[in-house]
């Protein structure tokens, strides 16, 4: 059964902190899919994103006592951490230099590349979505959330300036913005 | 500090997408705690990014539940101060000698392969369908560009007739009691060019077509039939062939295919008079 409560962001973190098997089922129910889809992106490849989950959940479960709620959500964390841990498996893979030669041919126009990102783990909304925003922010959006780039990388490895990059997001974010406030 | 700049460059983006390296992290971070503005922003940032986050969603597979929350515990008294490792004693191996193991193994080994070639068989048509998938999207795609193109070529084309200050715009109304039909000439009086577009008109029957005119001193000049996929084409806009050299009034008539010499007054479907 899918919890019918739902608890605001302390009551969460307080019952994390209590380590009970009813905390672990509120969190897998609430979260579990969201968090398997953002590392499924990132992967593409369902048994290793069934690994990366298990490695998030332990990971969430583990350091609950460090998250720091003045740093931001604990939504927003714990998203955070699958993406990290989906990126490092990645990378551990190297998997990643491969990945970072594609990407920065993708940039121009490869579409494949582009598909790629969009495989069949995305829902047709999301796709519309980032389809929907320019190029240019398409690739920034994958590169920083997808692909876990620093902006200091994205910029190096498309060769464009460090504050294009930046305005970038900031109009790539906005779009998304509008249209979940639709 | 500015705090519209601040926010325009960016950087409260990367900062909720954790993009920043270690020392510019905690700098936002201190910035974030000095200023409500800026807190508001990540705010919002962060929903959106959760709504981003929820619309790539997707249901790990069910056993996945008891799998994670089994790994958890098995975490959780790894941690723990252990217990001293209990020793199990492996019972003695079997000594006697023959060829059993070999042909044991032998048959692991094809059944290995023969498994290992369906999973590598069925996950290549996986990816030819997926294959198929995209180029079904990019056909889609390609297709929805070219529609794009052709209505924004449409609405240039609008505009700068809109812009055009010596364009005058002719409604044309329904001379037939209880039809809303509607027609609108454009015409351009320095370059004499003129474009027609109809509003509900049916379509005309078999052998028949509607043909238009222009009412010069009381007399009707024939401006040419018109095609019958424009009266389809709602909204539809076409360049008459025939170049407007002066008149009162425009007006379209049903009449033969191909067109008459003179209207057929009782066949005037709208009628408008320009003004003076």
């Amino acid at each position: 059964m899918p919890p019918i409560v739902t608890y605001s962001e302390e009551e969460l973190v307080s019952l994390l902190q209590q380590q009970s098997r009813e905390a672990f089922n509120y969190l897998y129910d609430r979260y579990g899919a969201v968090l398997y889809g953002v590392i499924n992106k990132v992967v593409y490849d369902e048994h290793i994103s069934q690994d990366v989950l298990q490695e998030v959940f332990v990971k969430i479960w583990n350091n609950i006592a460090k998250y720091d709620a003045s740093k931001g959500r604990i939504y927003t964390w714990m998203i955070n951490i699958a993406r990290n841990t989906a990126i490092d498996k990645l990378r551990s893979k190297a998997e990643i230099m491969k990945q970072k030669i594609h990407t920065g041919e993708d940039v121009v126009d490869n579409i494949g590349g582009k598909m790629k990102t969009e495989q069949a783990t995305d829902t047709i909304g999301l796709r519309e979505m980032v389809a929907g925003l320019k190029p240019e922010y398409q690739t920034i959006v994958n590169m920083a959330y997808f692909k876990g780039y620093t902006l200091d990388e994205i910029s190096k490895t498309l060769d464009i300036p460090l504050g294009t990059v930046k305005t970038r997001m900031r109009h790539a974010i906005q779009l998304l913005r509008e249209h979940f406030s639709r | 500090m500015n705090i519209k700049e601040y926010i325009e460059s960016g950087i409260l983006e990367a900062y909720v997408m954790d993009a920043l390296d270690t020392k510019e992290r905690a700098n936002v971070a201190a910035n974030i705690a000095m200023y409500p503005e800026l807190a508001a922003e990540v705010a919002a940032i962060e929903t959106a990014m959760q709504h981003f986050a929820e619309a790539t969603s997707q249901d790990p597979p069910p056993y996945m539940k008891e799998h994670i929350w089994e790994a958890i515990q098995l975490e959780t008294t790894k941690n723990e101060p252990s217990v001293a490792p209990k020793v199990v004693a492996f019972p003695p191996e079997n000594t006697q000698k023959d060829n059993g193991w070999a042909r044991a193994a032998m048959w692991a080994i094809l059944a290995g392969s023969v498994v290992t070639n369906f999973m590598l068989l069925s996950s290549n048509k996986h990816s030819q369908g997926n294959l198929v998938a995209l180029q079904q999207h990019m056909d889609s795609m390609n297709t929805q560009q070219q529609q794009l193109v052709s209505s924004i070529k449409a609405y240039q084309k609008e505009r700068s007739m809109l812009m055009d200050t010596s364009m005058q715009t002719i409604v044309m109304h329904s001379m037939l009691q209880g039809h809303d039909m509607a027609g609108m000439v454009f015409v351009s009086k320095t370059k004499g060019d003129t474009y027609l577009a109809l509003h509900n008109l049916p379509m005309p029957p078999k052998g028949k077509q509607y043909q238009l005119w222009v009412i010069k001193d009381g007399k009707p000049v024939d401006m040419g039939v018109i095609p019958n996929d424009m009266v389809v084409i709602e909204g539809g806009m076409e360049k008459i062939s025939k170049p407007f050299t002066g008149g009162q009034a425009f007006a379209v008539s049903l009449e033969k295919e191909g067109g008459s010499p003179v209207p057929t007054m009782e066949q005037i479907y709208v009628l408008g008079k320009m003004s003076s």
